[in-house]
């Protein structure tokens, strides 16, 4: 967690993770190289520089897709979470190869002429009130400079000094940039190249990512749905205590749009901020572990009464009061400020589950 | 709907069986990884070659940068800076050399007093189904030299003048007729092979920084039976085409005009305002 800086944080998974992209991005590159200068008879042969062009806006792409379905893949089964953990650094690596394919392309295509190239990447095409004819090359531009932006601030320094509820707002314009990336593409190679592939391709890749996400969105809004008529006299009725599976939580929508995770730990419940103070993963999704509440994105921790990260940690999130009445368990909607310690609600003998072995 | 549906996943009741970054990955999770993570690999190596195995013919045309080209012949300028001489295998006793600058400034070079006289001149050959073109240094001047006699002796079979100068006779113009073409206008250096694919929306920008930089614009016509037909393009009058051309530039075109034969090019005349986009 966050008590110091590192220019790049790595772990043995981390390392792992890094490894594993950098393969399948010089596997994806080489491929498309080897077959690109082999398809057509020689004489034929395309263009070194140009095919690099293209293998490298082509990895962008299926890199910024991979990055978008892992968060929806990761709320429908934990085994994606291994996937999730290290997504920042596949974030950058996306904004690197990004950066070869636009500088190269900048360099191929715009310099050595008699108008500066970033002149010349705005005015070369002047067709911007037609739709086919449209420059796509500044469309691919905006993306670019989104994915600087968010590469730029995704250091954990511009996390805390952001605050996790702007960085992440900052974060969302990802799919401004990825919906950018696929005008980009239809409005520039699939305009010339004829072969159906290139639209399935850029079709598929954007209905699995709307779709992922409809339907986890989905999902989410039918849970919220199933809990709002549970309220009472201002609390929370958000079900027994034996509808919480031991070591983990429910997931409760509060009034104001924000959600609470409401942890049962043995005979204890006790609830928190759905947000973790990291990067808002849901750490309602995350488990109990050595008696923290465990964020299943990253592993941040924080103590289940207080909402404070063990030492020597030191990141604080918001607690909500709890009880228990006649068998079901209230949560009060309203957040303490981050850290306030909260009296955990018993369970009664009654109530209780059979201990887990 | 029971609450432990939903956002609420029901797998994997073991508390310690959830992944955490900064622990050992649960024995669940190394197993599903050492099957998807492989299929990854695979899935990105089918994809990339899916992806380039489908790219379109980039077409013909070589830029031979691995060697210096030496031409000898005549120099002229207008419309667009070339080099004539006499070549009895080519088509009409002719053979014409474009000349262009490395990069995409060819008004920057410079030709001084050399115009119509027997030069010698040396850059990298470029080169689309018998069309060529030199591409020469811009800022310096050793690439263009007066020709000397026993040069031009040794090179090309020029016709010797009382002089002890070559005497070479600008060809003749012939007009081949009025037509109507649809084709796409090119710049003719990348066309000819220095960037392959040359054509297209993608292509576009660079194209039109090419001409905007005195590369001479092209119309590539392709007929109906599969054969292509580039002609250099220039005014109704013959001079070099405007900028007025340049949004226009690898598009789908037709435009009514003047074809003519100079020697083993041809030209296709028509005004800018005579190009429509279709």
């Amino acid at each position: 967690m966050g008590h110091e800086y590192k220019a790049i944080q790595w772990n043995k998974n981390k390392a792992v993770y890094d490894v594993y992209v950098f393969i399948a991005v010089a596997i994806f590159i080489g491929v498309f190289m080897a077959v690109g200068l082999q398809t057509h008879p020689s004489g034929h042969t395309a263009d070194p520089v140009v095919l690099l062009i293209r293998a490298l806006g082509a990895t962008a792409f299926a890199m910024l897709t991979a990055i978008l379905v892992i968060g929806p893949l990761a709320r429908l089964s934990p085994r994606f979470l291994p996937m999730l953990y290290n997504r920042r650094h596949l974030g950058v690596m996306t904004f690197l190869v990004a950066s070869a394919h636009f500088g190269l392309a900048l360099l191929w295509y715009h310099s050595s002429g008699p108008l500066n190239p970033f002149v010349s990447l705005f005015a070369s095409n002047p067709l911007y009130d037609s739709i086919p004819g449209f420059p796509f090359e500044t469309l691919g531009f905006a993306a670019f400079l989104i994915l600087f932006l968010m590469a730029a601030t995704s250091h954990d320094f511009w996390l805390n000094n952001l605050s996790a509820p702007v960085w992440k707002m900052l974060h969302m314009l990802v799919y401004p940039a990825y919906a950018l990336l696929i005008l980009h593409i239809v409005l520039g190679a699939l305009m010339m190249e004829k072969s159906m592939v290139y639209p399935i391709i850029t079709g598929a890749a954007f209905l699995i990512v709307s779709g992922l996400h409809l339907y986890t969105g989905f999902r989410e809004w039918a849970a919220d749905s199933g809990m709002k008529s549970l309220k009472t006299k201002g609390w929370i009725d958000v079900g027994a205590p034996n509808d919480i599976p031991n070591m983990r939580a429910l997931i409760a929508p509060l009034p104001k749009g924000d959600r609470v995770a409401i942890f049962r730990y043995d005979d204890k419940i006790s609830a928190v901020t759905n947000a973790c103070r990291h990067q808002n993963g849901p750490l309602g999704e995350g488990r109990v572990i050595d008696g923290c509440i465990t964020c299943p994105w990253h592993g941040w921790q924080y103590k289940p009464d207080d909402g404070i990260s063990p030492p020597p940690f030191t990141e604080k999130i918001a607690t909500y009061n709890v009880r228990i009445e006649n068998g079901r368990v209230f949560v009060d909607p309203k957040a303490n400020p981050p850290g306030t310690r909260t009296e955990p609600a018993i369970i009664s003998v009654q109530g209780r589950l059979p201990q887990c072995p | 709907m029971p609450l432990t549906e939903g956002v609420i996943n029901p797998e994997n009741k073991n508390p310690h069986d959830m992944f955490i970054g900064w622990d050992k990955a649960p024995a669940v999770d190394r197993r599903f990884l050492l099957g998807a993570l492989p299929l990854g690999l695979i899935g990105a190596g089918g994809a990339s070659w899916l992806i380039a195995n489908e790219l379109g013919d980039p077409g013909a045309g070589a830029w031979l940068t691995n060697a210096t080209h030496t031409v000898t012949g005549f120099l002229a300028t207008h419309p667009y800076p070339m080099i004539r001489m006499p070549d009895p295998a080519a088509p009409f006793g002719v053979r014409t050399i474009l000349i262009v600058a490395q990069g995409k400034c060819t008004s920057a070079l410079n030709f001084e007093n050399l115009l119509d006289a027997p030069v010698t001149a040396s850059g990298f050959l470029i080169q689309r189904k018998g069309r060529q073109m030199l591409e020469v240094p811009p800022f310096a001047d050793e690439w263009l030299i007066p020709a000397a006699s026993e040069n031009i002796a040794d090179n090309i079979s020029l016709p010797k003048g009382g002089t002890n100068l070559p005497v070479f006779v600008t060809p003749m113009e012939e007009t081949l007729g009025t037509a109507r073409l649809v084709g796409t206008i090119m710049d003719s250096k990348c066309f000819f092979g220095v960037m392959k694919p040359a054509r297209g929306k993608t292509h576009k920008a660079c194209a039109s920084l090419c001409i905007r930089g005195g590369i001479p614009p092209s119309i590539w016509v392709r007929t109906k039976d599969g054969r292509e037909t580039v002609m250099l393009m220039t005014t109704a009058n013959g001079d070099p085409m405007p900028m007025d051309i340049l949004p226009l530039v690898a598009d789908p075109v037709e435009a009514e005009g003047e074809i003519l034969r100079v020697g083993d090019l041809l030209q296709f005349r028509a005004d800018a305002d005579a190009y429509k986009r279709i």
